[in-house]
């Protein structure tokens, strides 16, 4: 039977190879307790926990790309009140993300918009290294910034910021988080499959939200409407035209 | 036993029963993971954005206002624009030609503007064999130093007489009158316009009143319609505008009240939704025509009052010499019977007589001509002899009435004085013969131009440059011209598409999209009062094109001497505004229109112009694209008149004096005497052999493009299932003819004329005339791509006809075909 037993004591290996070790590593778990650790649940287990580390660890990791935005930019400097005009900070917002004279809402400003205070490319603002870059590569060749867009609903969905914003009332952040205070902008995480933005589905996986900027998603849209009497705004064709 | 002796695989436990419970696991852990609803909704979400899928552009809405120059129809346009992206062509209602209508081809336009495919994105030279579309791209200096050596070479060795350019511009617009002055003033009298029916009917009109200028019909007002083939619901005219007007005749106050009659050898949309369909032979309109003058004439339904007052050579007369001349009415009486007119026609004699007498009963009858778009030339006798029957119920410049307008006063440029080696060069006249003494009443002939490059050995023609044109396809010639552009030696496009004719060509200098540049349209088609329209640059142009008006001034200015002298103006925006002065000067007009008065009510009074400085009137029509004025009234019917007689002449004293001493046989007139300078019926049709039993007959549809002008995929996709199928186009043939021929629906057929053949799918249509195949013009293409390319055929390719009489263009009308079953 010599040419039969292939136990990991009896192994031909020499000692210290890769081989060897993972062979010392088995008979070290076979004595430890032979009986349980081939049994069904052994596996069941291990099967389970491999699937729950992959869905909840490493799916959330791979499904977003982590993109860096083309400049880099404060919205801490640019909300600041000596540098921009408005009393309140949604008319210090609404400086770049303004109306235009039909309601219809600017969204990300275009270089037009920088250049209102941009309007040198060769004396820069400030001291920092981005706006240099900035005026380097876009401003002095008047090409836009492709900028990521983080908060782009689909197609399908008509929305618009003036009967949110002017009739509605609503602060800027409620929607869009407190931003205006962050001194960088966060990487652009893309949905690998849909293409949408992370910030539409939401920073958590299964959707869970504390704020309610934390999420995007059709229901958040009805929440408020309901929360604050507007039921009949839930009705399909209101924003599926 | 000791766990020693075990196989490792069953101290393990790895076996069947184990793998399933890790597959277990595994499952129910991924079920209480994330992963699986995330990824079905992921993948939900990304099968409804397939990348395919178009999404609108977003960004800040606006609308430029243009005007339309596809064709020389003049719509006014408003284009809606995202940022800077077009994504929208609407009518404008503050245009007064279109009450907010626009064609289907004006609508599809943006398809011309965003196809890389179908357009030249930068000057290019032939690199591979002419026609293989093999070319390199080249710098516009490059291109223009090309061609400025060589003309220059061409002058130096005193061919300039070899340079001819073939011009697809609009009549009357500012592109022909630069294009012409910049060959007259190097010494070529070799100008070619693309000859329209807007250019027949304006002959006609010249012939018979002696001016020439707009000829304009006021649909709006008329209530008896008589159209000799004018396919009003085609796109004939402005497009815009006559669906407007059909639209006041069948609907409203005016419902019932309009009475429309479609002359036509086949049931066109716009003959089925007539109140009568009048079939009658192709070509034969004319004698159907002087048929109703003679009824007219004969029951005294005349308008005695304009014949008397206003009109020469009516009656019987003695010239100044002594010489006595038959008039119109003796001439009709004897010749057109309503019985000798059936025999012709193949109409009814009674239903030609209540044709007659309908027409001079109506209040404001009105008849018009112009094949199908009038986008070809028409017939010059039959012309004049729809304009006499105008004339005999006194429908000229009268409310409802045709009005033969003053032409646009648009200021001429500075006058040209050509060199010593110009002149010499000009005297030597023009290779086509146009205008010359065989043919006084032509402006181009492309058929004597193909006739004489092929006859000689080396061609007459050295370098030929082509604006807005697409020759090879649309000229109706069964291919000569195409083999005639095989023997010229140097072929400069300036066309901004990938058409026929720039695939021939050595040099590609292309001009911007219509939506990209300045450029004006004077007196729109058929409209019966005077109109500018100027289109502005809706967007900024996406290619290295260049705006042909520029690119011919800078060429003059790199040949240099008289050329550069020619044109002093930097662009030519500066050429269009000095134009404009010439409106200025007559102090009236108007630059915008608020749609409340339209200008044919004539109901408001005449509102003074806007504008204390020519500046400020140059910078409103740049904004609306506009200037107008009221039509002509019947006060000033009697200016309208510049003929020797001074009245509408039906004895032309002009035919008598071009022709005084020409063989008129040899220009194909069969008539002799009097008869010539009157108008008559000439049988132009070409007799071919007996093997030749029928007969075929392009016909235009209004949502196919079937001039220069590209079919945009849209329309493409309009087009019924027995007009297009696959890649094949249809045939309207007659069920009886059908029969005889033993040919059914859907049958694949050869029509075959001496020329040449073609196929196409047998359709059925009752609509058709027995014995004639109808063909759509259109289909056939061999250049752009896969949406226009080796889609049907094209009927141009086996044309094949006689001399139009007096004109002298081929007869495209009616060729002499069979069908053999394929």
């Amino acid at each position: 039977m010599e040419n039969e037993d292939h136990s990991p004591d009896n192994s031909t290996e020499p000692a210290g190879s890769v081989k060897h070790l993972f062979h010392e590593l088995i008979s070290y778990l076979i004595k430890l307790n032979a009986a349980p650790l081939s049994s069904g649940l052994v596996y069941f287990t291990a099967g389970l926990a491999a699937a729950l580390v992959i869905g909840w660890v490493f799916f959330p990791i791979a499904l977003y790309s982590n993109d860096v935005q083309p400049v880099g930019f404060s919205h801490a400097i640019h909300t600041n009140p000596d540098i921009v005009d408005g009393e309140t900070e949604a008319e210090r917002c609404a400086y770049c993300h303004g109306f235009r004279d039909d309601g219809s809402f600017t969204g990300i400003p275009a270089l037009s918009k920088c250049m209102e205070c941009h309007d040198d490319p060769e004396s820069p603002l400030g001291e920092s290294p981005e706006e240099k870059r900035f005026i380097e590569e876009y401003l002095a060749g008047q090409e836009e910034i492709p900028w990521h867009k983080y908060y782009t609903q689909p197609d399908c969905v008509y929305f618009s910021h003036i009967p949110h914003v002017k009739n509605g009332e609503i602060e800027c952040k409620t929607c869009h988080g407190d931003h205006g205070a962050m001194d960088s902008l966060p990487a652009y995480k893309k949905n690998r499959i849909s293409g949408y933005s992370i910030n539409i589905w939401g920073e958590n996986i299964i959707g869970y939200k504390t704020n309610t900027w934390d999420r995007m998603k059709m229901d958040d849209c009805a929440e408020c409407h309901t929360k604050n009497s507007h039921e009949e705004n839930n009705d399909c064709f209101v924003c599926h035209k | 036993m000791d766990p020693k002796d075990k196989k490792i695989t069953e101290r393990l436990g790895i076996n069947r029963r184990n793998f399933i419970m890790l597959a277990v696991g595994g499952a129910i852990g991924t079920a209480l993971s994330p992963l699986p609803w995330k990824l079905t909704d992921d993948i939900a979400i990304w099968t409804q954005n397939l990348p395919w899928v178009p999404v609108p552009a977003t960004g800040e809405f606006s609308y430029a206002k243009s005007v339309c120059t596809l064709c020389p129809g003049g719509c006014g346009i408003k284009v809606r624009k995202v940022d800077d992206r077009a994504v929208k062509i609407e009518g404008r209602t503050d245009f007064p030609v279109n009450p907010g209508g626009i064609c289907p081809l004006g609508m599809g336009g943006l398809q011309l503007l965003y196809n890389e495919k179908i357009r030249f994105t930068s000057p290019m030279k032939r690199v591979g064999a002419r026609g293989t579309g093999a070319f390199q791209t080249i710098t516009w200096d490059e291109a223009l130093d090309t061609l400025a050596e060589r003309i220059s070479g061409l002058r130096d060795k005193g061919n300039i007489g070899t340079l001819a350019a073939i011009d697809g511009n609009h009549s009357g617009s500012t592109m022909p009158v630069i294009i012409e002055r910049f060959l007259k003033t190097l010494g070529s009298p070799n100008y070619m316009r693309m000859q329209t029916s807007q250019d027949t009917c304006e002959t006609a009109a010249y012939i018979l009143t002696g001016t020439r200028g707009n000829v304009g019909y006021d649909l709006e007002n008329a209530d008896y319609i008589l159209s000799f083939g004018s396919g009003l619901l085609e796109g004939w005219g402005s497009p815009g505008r006559v669906l407007n007007a059909w639209g006041l005749w069948k609907s409203g106050d005016l419902r019932d009240s309009v009475h429309i009659v479609q002359v036509e050898p086949r049931a066109s949309n716009t003959a089925s939704r007539a109140d009568s369909w009048v079939p009658v032979k192709p070509g034969t309109e004319a004698a159907l025509a002087l048929g109703i003058a003679h009824v007219i004439i004969k029951d005294n339904l005349y308008n005695s009052d304009f014949v008397e007052k206003y009109s020469f050579g009516f009656d019987d007369f003695k010239s100044a010499d002594g010489v006595d001349h038959k008039g119109f009415k003796t001439l009709v009486l004897e010749k057109y019977p309503p019985e000798k007119v059936e025999e012709i026609t193949g109409l009814d004699a009674g239903d030609i007589r209540i044709l007659a007498r309908d027409f001079a009963n109506a209040s404001a009858p009105l008849a018009v001509c112009g094949r199908g778009k009038g986008a070809l030339y028409g017939s010059l006798y039959e012309s004049t002899a729809v304009l006499a029957l105008n004339a005999l119920v006194g429908g000229i410049n009268r409310k409802g009435g045709i009005f033969i307008n003053e032409p646009l006063s648009v200021a001429g440029l500075p006058v040209l004085e050509p060199d010593i080696s110009a002149k010499t060069a000009l005297d030597k006249g023009r290779i086509d013969r146009a205008g010359s003494s065989f043919f006084p009443f032509s402006q181009s002939l492309f058929n004597n131009l193909a006739e004489s490059v092929l006859k000689e050995n080396e061609s007459p023609v050295d370098t030929l440059l082509v604006f807005s044109a697409n020759p090879l396809f649309t000229i109706p010639d069964a291919g000569d011209f195409r083999k005639a552009l095989d023997k010229i030696p140097f072929i400069a496009s300036f066309s901004p598409y990938r058409d026929e004719t720039s695939m021939v060509a050595d040099l590609i200098l292309p001009d911007h999209n219509y939506l990209e540049k300045i450029d004006d349209i004077a007196s729109p088609a058929g409209l019966q009062y005077n109109l500018y329209g100027l289109s502005a640059q809706v967007v900024k142009p996406l290619y290295d094109t260049k705006n042909s008006g520029d690119a011919v001034i800078e060429l003059a200015k790199k040949i240099g001497g008289p050329a550069e002298n020619a044109f002093p103006w930097t662009e030519y925006e500066q050429v269009l505004k000095a134009r404009v002065e010439g409106l200025y000067e007559i102090q009236s007009g108007l630059t915008s229109y608020d749609g409340s008065s339209p200008p044919w009510q004539r109901s408001g009074s005449i509102v003074s112009p806007s504008y204390s400085d020519f500046d400020r009137m140059w910078e409103e029509i740049k904004e609306n694209g506009l200037w107008y004025q009221q039509p002509y009234t019947s006060r000033d019917i009697e200016k309208t008149f510049k003929t020797q007689s001074g009245k509408f002449e039906f004895f032309s004293s002009l035919i008598a004096s071009s022709l005084n001493g020409i063989d008129t046989g040899a220009l194909g007139i069969k008539a002799s005497g009097d008869e010539i300078c009157i108008p008559h019926f000439e049988d132009a049709s070409l007799k071919a052999d007996d093997s030749f039993p029928l007969r075929m007959y392009p016909y235009e549809l209004i949502n196919l493009s079937s001039g220069w002008i590209p079919n945009p995929p849209y329309l493409n996709k309009t087009l019924l299932d027995d007009q297009l199928k696959k890649d094949q186009s249809f045939v309207d043939i007659n069920p009886d003819t059908a029969e005889q021929l033993g040919i059914k629906h859907g049958d694949m057929i050869f029509i075959e004329s001496p020329q040449g053949r073609i196929q196409a799918l047998v359709n059925i249509f009752e609509g058709a005339m027995p014995g004639i195949v109808f063909m759509p013009l259109g289909f056939g293409h061999s250049a752009y791509d896969d949406f226009l390319r080796g889609k049907g055929s094209n009927p141009n390719e086996i044309i094949f006809g006689g001399k139009d009489p007096l004109s002298g263009q081929t007869v495209w009308w009616d060729t002499p075909v069979r069908v053999i079953k394929a």
